[in-house]
């Protein structure tokens, strides 16, 4: 018997559009500034487009694109701003400006002030929201194996070498921060349009942190982190809805297990390797893949003996 | 004047108890290198558990309730140290961060689902009576309040200035490894100063709770996010500057709520927070390389 769609398509759209903001911190993250600010920046997003949309009857398409543009915008505005600053300290300033413009939609009338921003139409369906989590992991996965891919990686990993061997800090930061934002401000835009409010507290901190804790939970080494970060978190808290009032308390411990027992997050630099053993394939960017030269392809003993552990699996 | 004078003193009061949950956060960063995102929660443990501690004993008063919240907030810091901290330092500041905010989130809807979520009323542990100081005047909840916390910090600055093992936590927040190598027993300074850092949130949180008059499982948001400000602006070389950024910020709130807007007054915070780590990304008074 089929289930009642109705009933689950809400969490598919929240789980799509949690994807798409995830994807986008993660390719903010990929040169080592993890935005604290990724609610804001969807917020800038969500309140462009709506503003667009309700006040000057711009169509819906236009509307998200210069959401986009917003975010990245605001991306690039907190690039330059923390470009001087180190890594730690970084993060806590995207987190103070993410708090600082939601104090200001607050307080700015114009967009609805503490009233929220309303009068938006429904725009956005299940098929936006897939074509928006497809735009952004294609941008992404494009963004990961591509050359400025590897020097955001270089740059995360030591941005004094980085530099030393020709990579611009300032550019891949720059770059990075604007396209992973512009991501996010998609994702806003659209998820405005289909909350149909914007509110200001949706820009604050806790918000963020949701996003943060996707990604730190998936693992912020290769794309499907991310990915399996935002799904299995969307969905746990309704999965969890038996338990109605113990569900978040499951939730924090479900974290702090996994940031105990898998630092780097479910998928780490190498995803699952039980299922890679199982399966034979790795997730995540298959350039990574090439590129990396594995244990495996140096030393002959260690092939020899997965060959052997296949051999007798077979028999 | 007046206005002036009366909204300088109520800052005082709210950055007195900033500082003692900042100077908290502040100790469990710079010698664990951890951001102890449940410190704040901390505090709302000992808030309740001292709300409780009153309630058992009758006519109990203050005394028991001060007993009470230090009990409970020491007692559920040495759970997280043993859990959670001890178990993941010396890895990523951010993954610490996040796993002491599953904590959070634990500590937060666990009491949540006890007390239920809404503010409940605090017991008047002390009579409401007002004192007029010259043009000022102050509630004695006020002056329980700004007195307990300012004993706290001054034994905390003593603490790490002149016993020994708060010399060695300096030591420790400057090269772990070298006051590991001069016979610093690391691990032990690291879980006291975490214990004392949750029995003075738990004082504080009392004194917080009776100047209120309500108490919620969710208090710990606001004054977390306040006290990491502090702790960011000031930097780490200095253990005072934390407290003097404190009050300067409980100030600065009081005065844009007196002069400007109340709706303002949370987002004072956060423009200092990026005006300063724009000038100076090591924090006003410094910071130990990390």
């Amino acid at each position: 018997m089929m289930p009642n769609l109705a009933f689950f398509e809400p969490i598919v759209i929240f789980t799509l559009l949690n994807v798409a903001m995830t994807v986008g911190l993660y390719v903010t993250a990929l040169s080592g500034q993890l935005s604290m600010a990724t609610a804001a920046i969807a917020g800038v997003g969500g309140y462009a487009s709506g503003i667009l949309t309700v006040k000057f009857g711009v169509p819906f398409v236009p509307a998200v694109a210069a959401g986009a543009f917003f975010g990245g915008l605001l991306g690039c505005i907190l690039a330059l701003l923390t470009l001087k600053m180190r890594d730690f300290i970084l993060k806590l300033t995207t987190l103070a400006a993410g708090e600082a413009l939601s104090v200001l939609a607050f307080n700015w009338d114009y967009i609805g002030g503490a009233n929220s921003f309303t009068g938006l139409a429904p725009h956005t369906g299940l098929v936006t929201c897939v074509i928006v989590a497809a735009i952004s992991l294609y941008v992404a996965w494009r963004f990961d194996g591509s050359r400025l891919g590897y020097g955001a990686r270089a740059v995360r990993d030591d941005p004094l070498a980085a530099a030393s061997m020709g990579v611009s800090v300032a550019q891949v930061r720059v770059v990075t921060f604007a396209l992973g934002s512009a991501i996010i401000g998609m994702a806003g835009a659209v998820q405005a349009h289909y909350l149909l409010v914007v509110t200001p507290s949706q820009l604050g901190f806790f918000v963020s942190l949701n996003y943060i804790i996707f990604l730190l939970f998936g693992g912020l080494q290769t794309l499907a982190g991310p990915v399996l970060g935002a799904v299995v978190l969307t969905a746990l808290p309704e999965a969890l809805r038996f338990a109605n009032e113990y569900r978040l308390i499951v939730y924090g411990l479900i974290i702090v297990a996994v940031m105990l027992w898998r630092t780097d997050g479910l998928l780490g630099r190498t995803p699952l390797g039980v299922a890679r053993r199982i399966f034979g394939v790795t997730f995540g960017s298959a350039h990574t893949s090439q590129s990396i030269l594995r244990a495996e392809d140096v030393l002959p003993s260690s092939t020899s003996a997965m060959k052997e552990t296949a051999t007798t699996k077979s028999l | 004047m007046d206005l002036f004078l009366q909204q300088l003193s109520n800052g005082m009061v709210i950055g007195s108890t900033y500082a003692v949950v900042a100077v908290g956060f502040a100790l469990a960063f710079t010698v664990l290198r951890v951001i102890q995102f449940a410190h704040p929660d901390v505090f709302m443990i000992g808030m309740f558990s001292g709300m409780m501690a009153a309630g058992f004993v009758p006519g109990g008063g203050l005394a028991v309730a001060l007993i009470g919240g230090a009990v409970g907030s020491t007692a559920i810091g040495a759970v997280i140290e043993r859990t959670v901290v001890a178990p993941l330092r010396g890895r990523d500041v951010l993954t610490t961060l996040i796993a002491t905010l599953g904590v959070s989130v634990i500590l937060q809807n666990g009491m949540a689902a006890v007390v239920g979520p809404d503010p409940i009323p605090y017991p008047r542990l002390l009579p409401s009576r007002f004192y007029e100081i010259g043009p000022l005047v102050l509630t004695l909840r006020q002056m329980f309040c700004l007195g307990l916390c300012a004993v706290l910090l001054a034994l905390a600055s003593f603490y790490v200035r002149g016993t020994h093992i708060g010399r060695a936590t300096r030591a420790i927040a400057e090269r772990p490894d070298v006051a590991a190598a001069f016979g610093v027993n690391v691990g032990q300074v690291c879980r006291i100063t975490f214990w004392l850092a949750s029995t003075m949130a738990g004082l504080a949180a009392v004194a917080v709770g009776t100047l209120y008059g309500s108490a919620s499982a969710f208090v710990g948001l606001l004054y977390g996010l306040k006290a990491f400000v502090c702790m960011l602006v000031a930097g780490n070389r200095y253990f005072e500057a934390v407290i003097v950024v404190a009050f300067a910020l409980g100030i600065l709130e009081a005065l844009v709520t007196g002069y400007v807007s109340s709706s303002l007054r949370d987002a004072v915070a956060f423009f200092v927070l990026i005006g300063v780590l724009y000038l100076r990304p090591d924090g006003l008074f410094g910071s130990y390389a990390t």
